[in-house]
């Protein structure tokens, strides 16, 4: 394992038998696992490349199980990783020796459906695409749909933030959510917000989406549904350079078109997909962008019509419409599935998830060529590009000697590089153990100071998923510290009035 | 009183760190334009941004916009207009309500987080901040997010630092989302429904696939003052029920027809088009009927969100109880409510009710002797008022930015 995690606590390890007691007193029956073998399932999330068996994995069916367990470990200095369904792409929910992996996988109900305020309220370990499933009746569904979405769960879902191929017109889970229950490592049970498009005093639903599992453990969700619109056709566009379909990205945004999905693929991806899933993909192409339209049928006919002429414009060799909805279904099929695809060319693949400015798309895919020439390491790119969210799946073979150390490092490049064109290291996979190291590329000390005090707030012993997102731990109280000057400093000498 | 007019960054460090030594809290302004929302603040010291108004980027094919916090929000939204652009959550202009001048600059949009009728389908103006670069009341200067739309690297920090109100940093730089301005609007509206009729009306209308971005309702008191604009719409004393449908030309003007059979229960809708429409939206957006130029001037205005569907329930019972005035907006979801003049505001009744009904209410115009003893922003529960006062003291441990301002008692 190439990252360190946090130093086992040798002392919480002697106490294992006890504490596994400790457990089953508050869960009881199946809820507390405790044999190897039954924790290999939890070993690593959806970054296999890190395994570590938890020390003992427990799943409440309650909140006030959930409390009890953390405030549990609270009190006894235990570390806590809260895991969903365990889908995370940059290792959020990879256990710790000496952790308690906390599973809400039995949290799967759907609270309540309620489609006067447009609101469903759900148990966190319910999947997204079931929500989704589950207002489909009354035209409703819930926007953000990760590629994971028939396995990921809603609950981390909120602690990635995590995105999907319509967030360019729905918003990611940030924009989607409304209200939490929330248990922090205290034990304390918080609701924060409801049904409401506001919440009160400062938004601490804002701030916990995206936290990775770091701030409190969620055991309820209110979401925001929308009515489906009522058609969706797609246009599947080859351009003989990678250039013409950036510029083609970009004149569709500036003539204030914001498509459903705006997608493209290199000709490795286009490749890889089309030899795995037939849909009909141009294969002398050097980039194929799928772009969807979706709303009204007048208006999406008249989309269409629009984004076809600007293609034409930008130099098109190929463009195909959708006529029917197997046929756009095909468009993306190959598309939707270019991560497996990709995974019958090649042993092994990382993806990587940086995001750039749009306009910055060409810069970067030929920075990547380069990268890809230096590392001697194959690279197959799919992109959002409607919201410059790359997804180079860098390939290597995990039996050659080395192999995985030059793919890490050529990922790491990548991810620099798109900080340098102005972009930031992950768009919707989360920083996790994956880019935490990458930290410091994008932030100072001093940024990551503040956003560890923050931490603090909810957590001020560090107990919740330590070793994730922050490549330096410090103690709250140091953080905490203010350097003040020695003899009162005067006010400088600017305009006064 | 001390006015510091930084001009840079380094300037607010430093003012922030002297401020710091000398445990002497800083209040925060740009053009002062909402200095009357909120506690009157434990300070003399005022901290004035209004210099740092560089327009540092504008970048309309991808969608964003760089600014210094002091930038006149009057300046940006005409460079945005003119590249057909706009802030979709559509930031309310406090001035009329208020009575103030300025119409303030985008740190105080930002940090005041007020956002107008699109709020529904758009989000707010924390799903519009993208990046900031802030100096926190360590005396520090940080950046959190990023200038690219999706990003989840770190804590979003960005979503504490949007309606705020100047507690937690001083924004010295921020990155917005921009979006198209739509080609058309079409508004249709509904006449003489009662409050429960029109909650029920705006609820079908989003909940039909026809992506409405506006609904309100003004009952037929909100026409006491003549609003400038509306012609004979708001000259038939009936309530008004207004739902707006925008995109390009012919998939507004369809949806407008989809959504008049939708609400052909409720009675036959007439449609008004865009200039109209568009001033009918920003007398919702302001607030206007209740202005402090106009009849109900004198009276304080709460600012009420709850649940959409609940809207009218706890409206209706409020006005009963109080004898007050309401506008709704977000299909129910935004009580604007102006009460009769009394030294509480009503506050007691309207806290009561709004809590019974899962919402939130904030006294956002009242004389500064009623501030005194009434809680503007809504208490909280125990437990998050003291997670929020943490995560207030990690950003600001000394209490030294707008001390006082969100809640009654802070000593100075």
């Amino acid at each position: 394992m190439a990252i360190m995690m946090p130093a086992s606590d040798q002392a919480v390890l002697a106490r294992r038998a006890e504490i596994v007691a400790a457990l089953r007193a508050i869960v009881p029956g199946e809820g507390v696992i405790d044999t190897p073998a039954e924790m290999r399932a939890y070993e690593s999330d959806g970054l296999t490349a890190y395994r570590q068996p938890p020390m003992v994995v427990v799943l409440p069916d309650t909140t006030e199980q959930v409390s009890l367990v953390l405030k549990y470990c609270a009190g006894q200095g235990i570390k806590v990783v809260p895991r969903g369904s365990g889908t995370s792409l940059s290792g959020g929910a990879l256990p710790l020796e000496d952790g308690v992996l906390l599973g809400l996988g039995k949290f799967k109900r759907i609270r309540e459906i309620d489609f006067d305020n447009r609101a469903v309220v759900t148990e966190p370990g319910v999947t997204n695409l079931a929500i989704s499933q589950a207002v489909a009746h009354a035209g409703f569904y819930y926007a953000p749909d990760p590629s994971s979405q028939i396995a990921c769960s809603i609950g981390g879902n909120v602690a990635e933030n995590s995105g999907g191929v319509h967030c360019l017109k729905y918003g990611m889970t940030t924009n989607n959510v409304l209200g939490c229950e929330i248990v922090l490592m205290s034990g304390e049970i918080l609701r924060i917000g409801g049904k409401s498009a506001e919440n009160s005093g400062y938004d601490l639903m804002g701030v916990i989406t995206g936290s990775e599992g770091l701030l409190g453990v969620i055991t309820e969700i209110t979401v925001r549904i929308l009515q489906k619109p009522e058609t969706a056709r797609a246009l599947m566009v080859g351009f003989a350079q990678v250039e013409a379909a950036g510029e083609c990205v970009a004149r569709i945004i500036g003539a204030g078109i914001i498509p459903g999905g705006m997608e493209m693929m290199d000709k490795p991806a286009i490749h890889a997909a089309e030899a795995f899933v037939h849909a009909g993909y141009p294969l002398d192409v050097e980039a194929l962008l799928i772009i969807e339209l979706d709303g009204p049928k007048i208006e999406v006919d008249e989309l269409i019509t629009r984004v076809e002429t600007i293609a034409n414009a930008c130099g098109s060799t190929t463009c195909q419409i959708s006529t029917s909805e197997a046929e756009r279904n095909l468009f993306w099929a190959g598309r939707k599935a270019a991560f497996p695809a990709v995974g019958r060319i090649s042993p092994d693949y990382l993806c990587m998830d940086g995001t750039i400015p749009r306009g910055a798309l060409p810069k970067a895919l030929a920075r990547i060529r380069e990268l890809s020439e230096k590392y001697q390491l194959g690279c197959a790119n799919v992109f959002h590009a409607g919201d410059g969210n790359l997804h180079p799946l860098i390939l290597y073979d995990a039996n050659k000697p080395g192999e995985i150390e030059r793919a890490e490092a050529f990922g790491a490049d990548i991810l620099r590089a798109c900080v340098e064109f102005g972009g930031v290291l992950t768009g919707e996979h989360g920083v996790g153990i994956e880019k935490r190291d990458l930290m410091p590329e994008m932030f100072s000390e001093i940024d990551l100071n503040q956003q560890q005090r923050l931490k603090c707030a909810f957590d001020a012993q560090g107990l919740l998923n330590p070793g994730k997102v922050f490549p330096t731990l410090h103690r709250c109280a140091e953080l905490g510290r203010m350097h003040v000057h020695a003899g009162k400093l005067a006010f400088p000498d600017i305009p006064r009035f | 009183m001390d006015t510091l007019k930084v001009r840079d960054a380094k300037d607010v460090e430093e003012v922030v760190r002297a401020a710091i030594a000398n445990e002497q809290p800083l209040e925060i302004i740009g053009h002062g334009s909402k200095r009357a929302i909120g506690h009157a603040m434990a300070t003399n010291a005022v901290l004035d941004v209004s210099a740092l108004n560089a327009i540092t980027a504008y970048e309309p094919n991808e969608l964003i916009v760089t600014l210094q916090a002091g930038a006149p929000l009057a300046d940006v939204l005409s460079l945005i207009d003119a590249k057909n652009q706009q802030f979709a959550f559509e930031p309310m202009n406090t001035a009329p309500l208020l009575g103030t001048p300025a119409l303030g600059t985008i740190g105080g949009m930002i940090a005041a987080g007020l956002a107008g009728p699109r709020r529904i389908k758009a989000g707010g103006a924390r799903d519009h901040l993208l990046g900031a670069q802030a100096v926190s009341g360590f005396g520090d200067s940080f950046k959190t997010g990023g200038k690219v739309v999706k990003n989840v690297t770190g804590y979003d920090l960005c979503k504490l630092l949007a309606g705020s109100w100047g507690t937690l940093s001083i924004m010295t730089e921020v990155t917005l989302k921009v979006m198209p301005k739509p080609e058309a609007e079409r508004t249709l509206f509904l006449r003489g429904l009662d409050d429960a009729a029109a909650n029920k009306a705006m609820t079908a209308a989003l909940g039909s696939p026809f992506d409405v971005s506006g609904a309100a309702h003004l009952p037929t008191s909100a026409f006491r003052t003549k609003i400038e604009g509306l012609g004979d719409i708001a000259g038939q004393s009936e309530a008004l029920t207004v739902l707006r449908l925008e995109g390009i030309t012919a998939s507004a003007a369809h949806r407008a027809g989809s959504l008049r059979e939708l609400l052909a229960p409720f009675g036959t809708a007439t449609l008004v088009e865009d200039t109209v429409s568009a001033a009918l939206w920003t007398t919702i957006r302001d607030v206007l009927p209740f202005a402090a130029d106009g009849a109900l001037g004198a009276w304080p205005v709460w600012r009420i969100v709850c649940p959409p569907a609940s809207g009218a329930a706890l409206g209706t019972l409020l006005a009963r109880e109080t004898g007050g005035e309401l506008i709704y907006d977000w299909g129910g979801g935004l009580i604007w409510a102006a009460l009769p003049p009394k030294p509480d505001a009503h506050a007691a009744a309207v806290r009561e009710r709004t809590n019974a009904a899962g919402g939130h209410a904030t006294l956002i115009r009242a004389a500064e002797d009623i501030r005194r003893t009434v809680d503007v922003f809504h208490p909280q529960a125990p437990g998050l008022a003291a997670l929020s006062e943490r995560v207030r003291a990690s950003f600001d441990p000394k209490t030294i930015l707008n001390r006082g301002r969100l809640s009654r008692g802070v000593a100075a």
